[in-house]
């Protein structure tokens, strides 16, 4: 069914801690060197050796550059993936029921036997999170590695997301957002974790540490611009240097 | 958002064909509608290429047509599910019309009535779909199912309107309809026009959470190459073009039409000028009505945009 499990046993999500990550897009490599060969398997890339290669990617990281008035400027990288709401309307919105969020722990996943691939999910997703596997016509997304989370034939400490266990600056966790008690739900608390785009009213269980405010002699001080042009084109180098050698 | 051809075509065309039926049954209250059986014929035909064409045309966007049964299920919840079982059962009611009027049967009045009843549903659904997505402010407005239901009935005004200059038939009160419905139109969009282009509901800031007040910008994408993301949600038209398509809309779909059906009486000295003529009025208003829904594509922004350098949305 489409329709929202009524209540939660779990809520299985991820924490990335915005301070620590170091954009090193490991995370996103080993997701999809787990997934094109697991539950959703696999994810096509299209053209991979030529001009313009696309495929499907469960997460992505993007690079922001933050200038505020107290901190100065600072890169954050921002890995990001399906936050698997608590409201998700991708689930709703799907017509055949081949969306569907677990009611066992909270995990959004598609049924490859069902999904007609209209898309429309991906266009309710205000993070997108989804992404349509053009050679499959389906819509794909990330499992939360539902098949590596629960699996007895690995060892017990890899039992968590393929995002989570290689990341190389510990920069991801793992649990139940939903267990007051957990490690996970007490890191949030202490760090002030937060949720993405609250206004869309999709509760997210997903949550993001924000970058620690970094007070030191630098941090206040703004790089000054050596022109005072905005753009600067080859004449603006050359009068620089003109003047500079003056 | 990707303006998608078969969309594009799919609202235009069933638009039409079930706009023809509402007109048809909104007729029928105040005028006689058992017209003779060869116009019957006529409209007949057309509402049903008009509308399952643009059903068929529909289900090309999808990746797996031969599943399309399935979208029957969610209509608990789903409004995608909704507009297609909507869309399928008007059939029924719409085939014992097509039957009942075309043998003189008086009960084809209900039919009609029911017919047309159950078009208006499937557009309301429709427009939802498109109105209930947060993700995209262009869309979520209030304004957006009333839009896709004034662009059915006007459509189907104009095309039955131009059916009766084909065949040189009158019917009482379609002038005034067409004239009416065609003006709303173009008012209702101007005052969309002008919403859209107010209207912000996320921004870069909330998008990331890095800070109220601090000016993010994207220093890095995710890879240099497209993605999914950004082929079918981030499309960009320039202003200019955007503004040069609005104007070709609200000529060739809403005035030109206008003049040419009162400069009417100019005409009538030729009916192949007459004929000529408006089979042009009704090819012309479809392809404005085609790039209004194209604009209805292309400068609605998403969310996602957010994580692509947009700032806001």
């Amino acid at each position: 069914m489409t329709t929202l499990p009524t209540k939660q046993n779990k809520k299985l999500g991820l924490v990335i801690d915005l301070d620590i990550c170091v954009g090193c897009h490991a995370c996103a490599v080993n997701c999809k060197e787990w997934n094109t060969s697991g539950h959703s398997s696999p994810l096509h890339d299209i053209d991979p050796y030529g001009d313009d290669p696309t495929g499907v990617w469960f997460n992505r990281i993007h690079t922001f550059e933050v200038e505020s008035e107290i901190n100065g400027s600072k890169t954050v990288h921002f890995p990001k993936s399906c936050l698997h709401c608590s409201d998700a309307p991708c689930v709703t919105v799907c017509p055949t029921g081949a969306s569907y969020k677990r009611e066992e722990d909270g995990i959004v996943l598609v049924n490859p036997d069902t999904c007609i691939g209209c898309k429309l999910c991906s266009w309710s997703c205000p993070y997108g999170a989804r992404e349509y596997d053009e050679e499959a016509g389906i819509m794909k997304k990330c499992t939360l590695c539902v098949d590596k989370i629960y699996n007895e034939n690995i060892p017990e400490a890899d039992r968590v997301p393929a995002c989570v266990s290689t990341c190389p600056a510990g920069a991801r966790s793992f649990g139940d957002l939903g267990d007051e008690n957990s490690e996970i739900f007490k890191l949030v608390k202490e760090r002030n974790g937060y949720d993405l785009m609250p206004e869309q009213d999709c509760a997210p269980t997903n949550k993001y540490l924000p970058p620690r405010e970094k007070n030191n002699q630098f941090s206040s001080n703004k790089l000054q611009s050596i022109t005072e042009e905005k753009e600067i084109t080859f004449d603006s180098w050359k009068e620089i240097i003109e003047n500079a050698s003056k | 958002m990707h303006p998608s051809k078969s969309i594009i075509f799919f609202t235009v065309f069933s638009g039409t064909g079930y706009g023809i039926l509402i007109c048809l049954s909104f007729l029928a209250f105040l005028t006689n509608i058992n017209f003779d059986s060869n116009f019957k014929l006529n409209l007949i035909i057309a509402t049903f290429v008009f509308i399952s064409s643009g059903l068929l045309s529909s289900t090309l966007h999808l990746g797996h047509p031969e599943r399309a049964w399935r979208s029957f299920s969610q209509w608990k919840s789903s409004w995608l599910s909704r507009e297609g079982l909507a869309a399928v059962i008007t059939f029924l009611p719409l085939m014992i019309f097509y039957l009942l009027w075309y043998l003189d049967n008086f009960f084809y009045i209900y039919f009609l009535h029911l017919t047309s009843i159950l078009c208006l549903i499937t557009i309301y659904c429709t427009g939802q779909m498109y109105a209930t997505l947060k993700t995209i402010p262009a869309w979520n407005n209030k304004l957006v199912t009333p839009i896709y239901t004034i662009n059915a009935i006007c459509m189907g005004a104009l095309t039955a309107y131009c059916f009766t200059r084909f065949y040189e038939f009158e019917i009482n009160y379609l002038y005034h309809l067409t004239i009416v419905s065609l003006s709303l139109c173009l008012f209702m969009k101007l005052v969309y026009w002008y919403i859209i282009s107010k209207k912000i509901i996320s921004t870069a800031n909330s998008a990331t959470g890095l800070g109220g007040n601090n000016n993010i910008s994207l220093f890095e994408g995710p890879h240099t190459g497209k993605n999914f993301l950004t082929t079918e949600m981030i499309n960009k038209i320039k202003k200019e073009k955007a503004n040069f398509l609005r104007l070709c809309f609200s000529v060739l779909t809403c005035i030109l039409p206008i003049y040419m059906i009162i400069q009417e009486p100019s005409l009538i000295i030729d009916s192949f000028i007459l004929k000529l003529t408006f089979f042009l009025v009704l090819i012309f208003a479809l392809i404005g009505m085609l790039l209004e829904r194209y604009l209805f594509f292309i400068q609605a922004k998403h969310t996602v945009s957010l994580y692509y350098g947009e700032n806001k949305v």
